[in-house]
């Protein structure tokens, strides 16, 4: 079996599997033994901040928690973090014994980080299934399709939307844009010649993210052509110049125009 | 007092590199998109300085939010302190950008200094900015104080003026 599949596996094993499942792409939801926690066991929104800051700066080595509370809140003190951090406990491990350690978040003196072996989050999986497409395109097709498609299937819109305000919050949803944005250029390009369609929509899809994405509109001429539909090919050209023109102020790169002319040729 | 909150305003700036041939030559444009966070406005641009216009924007709202219960003088000066800063950034922003597309790694030690020095900077005229209220505060007391004594010596002439006209007509 290759490296590439065997990862694949165990990423869609663990994605069935965990214990504690997080979802922070187009709404934020936590799920215990397969259950989904009710929002009323948070109690507090604070305990919800800290979990999704965590989540946000999982990357970086255990934080230390003055640091945590210096990038969340205006006004803090101790006590607001125990209570967010018993808060967060509480609702991952109800059974838990008291005076025993978290299973989820690991504490390291007064730093704390979220175990990513024993979590699942969705933005996590995500990139590491681009990472798996991205290794083996070109050279093994099929898993770079089933990798990527398990990333798309992974995006329901931006990361935690209801913190979008929250400077702490943009540097993931960043970043998770423009990995889906490669996702969907680059799964698009490999379905071009088996379903053009199915690369139209992927492009479409890009296109919902960042009108500008001129690599989308590129796709779908090709698409369109080989479905043999060459004034829809023309009208994404004209839909692409037009955007390119208000936003930026300037005009579609030599290779997109080559195409037009390409398509213009075709009787 | 005005809360942190109000008072920060973060940017995330996407550049998005094209190369590619025209009339055989090797040409780069650069495509961006830049984002306030606290209001979630975004500017698109392929021209750095639009980015910069929109940041200076966007911190000369922040200013005149949170100097609104100012005097309009003491409002303006402040404003014209944080334009001062936007005019140097304004000057060596684009070609710290293209210092860094050259040398990334020097140019991240340089910037690291420039940084700290531009701190030390605008932290000194901030410093004086204090200074300079304190300094207008006491003037107004003055003023006032002269215009009581002013009001003061005027009532005393008028007292004056009529007891020499009651003298005159004795």
């Amino acid at each position: 079996m290759s490296n590439a599949l065997q990862q694949l596996q165990e990423l869609q094993a663990f994605q069935k599997d965990a214990q504690i499942s997080i979802e922070t792409l187009g709404h934020f939801c936590v799920w215990r033994n397969h259950e989904k926690i009710d929002s009323k066991e948070w109690a507090r929104d604070k305990t919800i901040q800290l979990l999704q800051y965590l989540v946000s700066n999982r990357k970086r080595n255990a934080l230390h928690k003055e640091k945590i509370m210096d990038g969340l809140w205006e006004d803090w003190n101790d006590r607001d973090f125990k209570v967010a951090l018993h808060g967060i406990n509480k609702v991952l491990e109800p059974k838990r014994l008291s005076r025993t350690e978290s299973e989820y978040i690991i504490r390291q003196g007064v730093s704390y980080q979220i175990d990513l072996e024993k979590v699942w989050i969705d933005v996590e999986a995500l990139e590491k299934y681009i990472i798996i497409g991205n290794e083996a395109f070109t050279i093994d097709n099929n898993i770079a399709k089933i990798a990527y498609k398990a990333a798309i299937d992974l995006y329901k819109g931006s990361y935690l939307p209801n913190r979008i305000f929250e400077d702490w919050t943009s540097e993931e949803r960043e970043k998770t844009q423009l990995l889906i944005l490669g996702a969907y250029i680059t799964l698009a390009e490999i379905l071009l010649q088996e379903n053009p369609l199915e690369s139209i929509r992927l492009a479409q899809n890009a296109l919902a993210i960042d009108a500008t994405w001129e690599d989308a509109y590129r796709i779908q001429m090709q698409a369109y052509i080989l479905k043999g539909n060459r004034p829809q090919a023309i009208k994404t050209y004209m839909k692409c110049e037009v955007i390119l023109e208000e936003e930026y102020g300037i005009s579609p790169l030599p290779e997109t125009k080559k195409l037009l002319k390409e398509i213009e040729e075709i009787h | 007092m005005t809360k942190k909150q109000d008072q920060t305003a973060s940017f995330m700036v996407r550049f998005n590199q094209r190369i590619f041939e025209e009339n055989g030559e090797s040409k780069l444009q650069w495509r961006g998109k830049i984002s306030h966070v606290q209001d979630g406005e975004e500017k698109r641009f392929s021209d750095f300085n639009d980015a910069l216009t929109f940041m200076q924007q966007k911190l000369g709202e922040l200013t005149e939010e949170a100097t609104k219960h100012q005097t309009s003088e003491e409002q303006e000066s402040i404003i014209q302190k944080s334009f001062s800063m936007w005019k140097t950034i304004k000057e060596i922003g684009p070609k710290v950008i293209r210092d860094t597309l050259k040398d990334p790694k020097k140019q991240f030690t340089h910037l690291q200094d420039e940084i700290q020095d531009k701190i030390s900077t605008f932290g000194e005229e901030f410093s004086e900015k204090v200074q300079i209220d304190q300094w207008r505060n006491a003037s107004r007391s003055d003023f006032n104080k002269i215009q009581n004594q002013i009001e003061s010596l005027s009532s005393e002439i008028t007292k004056l003026a009529a007891k020499i006209d009651t003298i005159k007509t004795k």
